[in-house]
């Protein structure tokens, strides 16, 4: 998706005659792709720059025009060389020749103008019609725009043979497509086609080439058609290649080759080894991209558990409202995108009357109308305003609540729970019962693949940012004022309050914090799945368990933990082929877990435990 | 010490237990006869409270043996095991029922069947109820024999868990800081106590006063650093100079940190 | 053992039986409708309803208030009996079904043509109802021996039981288990040849619930005041204590966890022929939190109070829901937030909270009974 925006842009610059703007434009694009590559570490493969093909738009409608104007050779060779341009105009152009849709007008002057008519038609079923060699609209003697029905005009003549060259020069017209990707889907049709006589043309390509990726694919569709020669040498060499490459997408070939009744030995034994390999490719990227799923689902409990373990783990507090902290945060996203779009606001209705009159309240926040990337930048101002958000919710949670239940754990379980259920309903008042839309920034959108692997950005971001936000978490824990005051006041409330620690204010700023990590959750949730008034609760049980399993009160525990259960959560799904049947597995498997070391991952073995 | 052919009611040898790497308890040996009232003494630290969440089953050796009577090893048994073999135990701070009267505390504590049927069917016989009252009268709380345990003093909480010690007849009592938080009157009552129970019982008394130690008045053992330091008389064990450097020097420091 | 109750105690309770048990089903048959004694069928199918719930929350008490075991995953007892009693009444409908097939109609939706052979036995009553508590009573028993087993306590057990639940309730959402899906069951027509929707019939099983709870009310009694139940309250104050005095605490804790089991099943069985459905929503995590409600609004570590708070919350949340339906939420967390933070001890410990509000002057004396406002001491104290 990110891509095809920025290509857009590419392109319709490129059909102004401004091409010398593009490269600078494109990294402008590409900049926060390429921050999310660097903090993914930076591994990545040849990056697509923007391909310089400087033919001038003038010269390539100039041999159009020739091109349909001339014929035999000539006519050939300027099809070849307007394939090589790679331009929309081309492309445009050709599709309308081949389908009978160029005209020749005959000028005032007696010459024939080759014309495209517009796509606008008039009421009479009539068309404006566009001068190839200049792209002006027909006009008369007086200067208006002249209008013509397709039957009205002649058409360029075209036969069969011309047909298929053109036919061919717009084949390898994608070739040279100026976006790597449309190279990329070019090369790939051209290898899956089956016909050897694209085998010249890929070659000529490969010389050409400068993108890895594209070469790369060029390389194997040159052996996927090589494949389908009769020669049995030819079909063993590309075999092989096939098999070096782990080309997935020429398994179905090689196996329909070696299934031919009469395939010689040798061929099979080739096709044999290269189905082995390939296999092994599939299983190996299937792994490997089952393995990313579930890290990524573990960053996410992550950060959810990450929250609890400190509300939970450090202060013995069971906050069962944790969950609607991450819908604070997520609600938080939606309300900044909306403020940067049209607008948010909401109106609540009490049932219950007042002097007769209904009590209603409601609030209204002008939107910015923002657009482009100014309306894609508010991600940014959204993942800190939901850690705040949150931040202040659990404040104000713990300063009305929480703080008279510090002595009696199993009672904070309970009356966090009402504090759910009020919040729950309070977000159905507020922004419905049913799911709000937020949209992901394009910058987030799209993925990469390395090595067959597909990668989303949005998931890339999640894991990058989660161990941002543990070693973020860790540092205040460990290294600031802070975060001795606050393992303190947690070791022994008494002793530190004796010892002019204000424990109360320690208390709610570990609270908000803990809060406000959950927001952050649920930023990052809301831009991989829904959000809605029960968001948390989808959540709750998941993160009380990670922190459970990695043992209360460690960090360490609770990052293993995350990534631990996020993994087995995705590859069970992926063996059992159901989600509820590995979400099950993975909780009787934890409760299992727990028999074998009830203190969880890491437990502190100390001997001034309970 | 008598070696040899009597047999010891309890016997740690080589026993050796690691906390996240903090070695609590290394190489101890330890030998008592049945029938005697040992006293353990140490700085903070010094695996007192260790040994006995070994000796009771709370916490399993790394390596070592514990054998209790002819050879009943307890380092495979948990806690109501060891207890049904008749070793008994007092907590640091007082840990009785609270919401319990303190007849309640006592009859849950007597000696008799432990399963859960037999609680389900269970009633007080007369017999019970009399040796309650023994019970009620040797550590004084006849008279609050109807109080909900929680509404005790400390000192009352504290003779209520010796009673429920009491209760239980076993061969082998562990008492851990038994006059912690008493006065001086009902310490050396508490003393008096222990002497008494001395002989018909085994005991071992953990204890920080080194004038309640000097009324028991019986054979010391001193641990440091989870290992047996030196055992004699209290006047042998306050003359050596490795417990003096240890322990007794350090003796007002340890006063003030009181205990956990 | 504890000092007899007063004779007072003992009429009311006789009282309330009778007033339960006897009179409400006279005066819905016996009355004409209309007039002013008259208590209609629907009520009466409500109250049942609210009875159903009190046996629940007296299984939740036992746990909680009496043996210091919170419980997330007594709903789950209550639904697996209530799943096993459905069985029997989807057999009941015969082929009175959408499809007039003789099997179930989500079976049938399913494309089974003939009936599971899990399904079989259970047309017999006798086998749904030995299900109905076996089941649920193997669940606990294994679940129970495996945490007390690893003497897993407290908070722990609470997130443990939740995500039991959490595990089963995704389970029964499964079609493929073949017990309805997330739409269970329902269309009931007939319990041992009675017609459900006659109001006698209603009635009948209303007598049966109010039974049912006065025998587990007076069952439950019986057992607090057993050594057993001294036992089980020493667990819940100190189990080292319990431990370290020869009791083997895991066992007493299993034999009551597996008790409340058989007690929220029983809950669970005369509910679904009472309400007419049953599905999975009802083994969710929230309802296990709500049956908790109940009992902390009722006060714990009795047994009057998870009687009186099953009824009062739900009779409130049967008006808050028709009169303002988007309150009931905020009404009910609202008032969870409160009695947790202000009233530990619930209604039943109101008037002794009051009371020594009132007498906080009078300078403290005598062994203060059940009045004290104290936070109960962590059991954990000991070392």
């Amino acid at each position: 998706m990110s891509w095809r925006v920025s290509c857009q842009n590419g392109c319709s610059l490129r059909l102004m005659g401004r091409s010398g703007c593009s490269a600078p434009r494109l990294f402008m694009n590409l900049a926060p792709k390429l921050l999310v590559w660097l903090l993914s570490g930076g591994i990545f493969f040849g990056c697509f720059s923007a391909r310089a093909d400087n033919t001038p738009d003038s010269d390539i409608r100039q041999k159009l025009v020739q091109a349909i104007q001339s014929d035999g050779q000539a006519q050939q060779q300027l099809l070849n060389e307007l394939a090589e341009s790679g331009a929309k105009i081309v492309h445009d152009v050709l599709t309308a020749w081949i389908r009978e849709g160029v005209y020749l007008y005959d000028g005032p002057d007696g010459s024939k103008i080759p014309v495209i008519l517009d796509d606008q038609l008039d009421p009479e079923g009539k068309a404006r019609a566009i001068r190839i060699i200049d792209g002006q609209f027909i006009k008369d003697a007086s200067g208006k725009e002249l209008r013509f029905a397709s039957a009205d005009l002649n058409t360029a003549e075209t036969d069969m043979r011309l047909r298929s060259s053109v036919q061919q020069s717009m084949d390898t017209l994608a070739l040279s497509a100026p976006n790597p990707e449309e190279r990329n889907s070019a090369v790939l049709k051209l290898g899956n086609s089956q016909k050897p006589r694209y085998i010249p043309i890929l070659q000529a390509r490969l010389t050409k080439e400068t993108v890895t990726a594209v070469r790369r694919s060029i390389d194997e569709a040159i052996a996927l058609l090589q494949l389908a020669d009769p020669d049995p040498k030819m079909e063993i060499a590309a075999a092989q290649h096939l098999a070096e490459l782990k080309s997935i997408g020429a398994l179905a070939n090689i196996k329909s080759l070696m299934n031919k009744p009469g395939c010689p030995l040798d061929v099979v034994k080739a096709c044999r080894g290269a189905v082995q390999v390939i296999d092994n490719h599939i299983a190996f990227v299937n792994f490997i991209g089952t393995i990313f799923h579930g890290l990524s689902l573990g960053s996410i409990l992550l950060v959810v558990a990450l929250g609890l373990a400190i509300t939970f783990g450090l202060m013995g507090i069971i906050n069962m409202a944790h969950g609607e902290m991450i819908a604070v945060g997520a609600y938080t996203c939606y309300v900044v995108q909306n403020i940067f779009g049209s607008g948010f606001g909401f109106s609540i209705t009490l049932p219950i009357s007042f002097g007769g009159k209904m009590i209603q309240f409601g609030l209204h926040i002008p939107g910015l109308n923002a657009t482009g990337w100014w309306f894609e930048s508010y991600f940014l101002f959204a993942i800190p305003l939901s850690f705040l958000m949150a931040a202040l919710a659990g404040l104000a949670i713990e300063r009305t609540v929480i703080r008279f239940l510090y002595r009696r754990p199993l009672e904070s379980l309970l009356a966090t729970w009402g504090i759910s259920l009020v919040m729950q309903q309070l977000f159905r008042m507020v922004f419905g019962a049913n799911n709000v839309q937020v949209n992901s920034p394009s910058w987030l959108l799209g993925h990469f693949s390395l090595n067959d692997v597909t990668f989303d950005y949005n998931r890339v971001f999640v894991i990058v940012f989660a161990i941002l936000i543990v070693i973020g978490t860790w540092l205040l824990l460990t290294k600031t004022p802070l975060g001795l005051l606050i393992r303190a006041v947690m070791q022994n409330r008494a002793m530190a309050s004796s010892l002019g620690v204000r424990t109360a204010r320690v208390n709610m700023l570990t609270f908000s914090f803990g809060s406000g990590l959950a927001g952050l959750a649920g930023a990052f949730l809301s831009q991989i799945g829904n959000v809605g008034p029960s968001l948390g609760q989808t959540y709750i049980v998941d993160s009380f368990m990670t922190v459970v399993l990695g043992g209360v009160g460690s960090i360490v525990g609770t990052v293993c933990s995350a990534f631990g259960i996020g993994t087995a959560d995705e590859v069970l799904q992926q063996t059992t082929g159901s989600p509820v049947t590995g979400k099950i597995v993975v909780l009787v498997g934890i409760i299992l877990f727990l028999q074998w070391k009830p203190g969880g991952l890491f437990a502190s073995r100390s001997r001034s435990l309970d | 010490m008598s070696m040899g052919g009597q047999q010891f009611i309890l016997m740690l040898e080589g026993v050796n237990k690691t906390f996240d790497g903090f070695k609590a308890i290394s190489d101890l040996n330890f030998y008592m006869d049945e029938g005697e009232l040992r006293v353990i003494i140490g700085p903070n630290g010094a695996g007192k409270s260790t040994m006995m969440d070994l000796i009771t089953g709370r916490t399993q050796p790394d390596s070592g043996k514990i054998e209790f009577g002819a050879d009943t090893d307890l380092t495979r048994m948990n806690e109501y095991q060891i207890n049904r073999l008749g070793i008994g135990r007092k907590f640091q701070t007082p840990s009785v029922y609270i919401y319990h009267s303190v007849f309640e505390n006592l009859l849950l504590s007597l000696k008799g069947p432990r399963s859960v049927f037999s609680s389900l069917f269970h009633r007080t016989t007369p017999a019970q109820r009399d040796r309650i009252g023994e019970v009620l009268h040797t550590v004084g709380l006849t008279e609050r024999s109807d109080w909900k345990a929680g509404s005790l003093s400390h000192g009352q909480k504290q003779w209520l868990e010796i009673g429920m010690l009491i209760a239980q007849d076993p061969k082998l009592l562990l008492v851990d800081e038994p006059a912690a938080g008493m006065s001086d009157e009902e310490t050396r009552k508490t003393g008096e106590l222990l002497v008494s129970l001395a002989g018909r019982h085994s005991v071992i008394v953990i204890e920080h006063d080194m004038t309640f130690v000097r009324q028991l008045a019986r054979k010391v053992t001193v641990l440091h650093q989870g290992t047996v330091l030196c055992e004699g008389t209290v006047d042998q064990v306050q003359n050596n100079e490795r417990v003096i450097e240890v322990y007794l020097g350090r003796k007002k420091k340890e006063k003030e940190k009181g205990e956990r | 053992m504890r000092p007899a109750e007063s004779k007072t105690e003992k009429w009311g309770l006789l009282t309330v039986a009778l007033i339960m048990v006897v009179l409400l089903p006279s005066l819905n048959a016996f009355t004409p409708a209309g007039t002013f004694l008259h208590v209609s069928n629907f009520s009466i199918n409500l109250y049942g309803k609210y009875l159903c719930y009190a046996i629940l929350a007296i299984s939740v008490d036992l746990l909680w208030g009496y043996t210091g075991m919170l419980s997330l995953g007594q709903a789950l007892f209550f639904t697996l009996g209530g799943y096993m009693m459905g069985m029997y009444l989807m057999r009941m409908i015969g082929n009175l079904g959408q499809y007039h097939q003789p099997i179930p109609d989500f079976l049938v939706f399913l494309g089974w043509g003939t009936l599971p052979t899990f399904w079989k036995p259970f047309s017999s009553f006798p086998f749904a109802i030995l299900m109905a508590f076996l089941l649920p009573g193997v669940v606990a028993a294994i679940f129970g021996f495996l945490a007390f087993h690893s003497r897993i306590r407290g908070v722990y057990f609470s997130i443990l039981t939740q995500a039991l639940t959490y595990a089963a309730c995704l389970l029964f959402f499964r079609n493929s288990l073949l017990l309805g899906g997330n739409n269970g069951f329902t269309d009931f027509k007939f319990i041992l040849g009675y017609d459900l929707r006659s109001p006698g019939t209603q009635r009948g099983l209303y007598i049966a619930t109010a039974l049912a709870l006065v025998l587990v009310y007076l069952g439950c009694r019986w057992l607090s005041r057993t050594k057993f139940g001294l036992v089980q309250q020493a667990i819940r104050d100190s189990e080292n204590r319990v431990l370290f005095s020869g009791y083997a605490a895991g066992y007493y804790k299993l034999f009551v966890f597996v008790l409340c089991a058989f007690i929220a099943a029983l809950g669970g069985i005369l509910y679904v022929p009472q309400v007419g459905i049953i599905n999975p929503g009802e083994m969710g995590t929230e309802k296990s939190l709500e049956a908790v409600v109940w009992v902390a609004v009722g006060g714990r570590g009795t047994l009057i109070g998870p009687v009186l708070g099953a009824i009062f919350i739900n009779a409130l949340k049967s008006w808050t829901t028709r009169a303002y339906p988007d309150m009931w939420l905020l009404i009910l967390g609202t008032l969870f937030i409160l009695v947790t933070v202000f009233m530990p001890k619930g209604i039943v410990g109101l008037p002794g909270q009051l009371r020594s509000l009132h007498g906080r002057f009078r300078p403290k004396s005598a062994p203060a009974p059940a009045a004290s406002t104290e936070p109960k001491p962590e059991m954990a104290k000991t070392k």
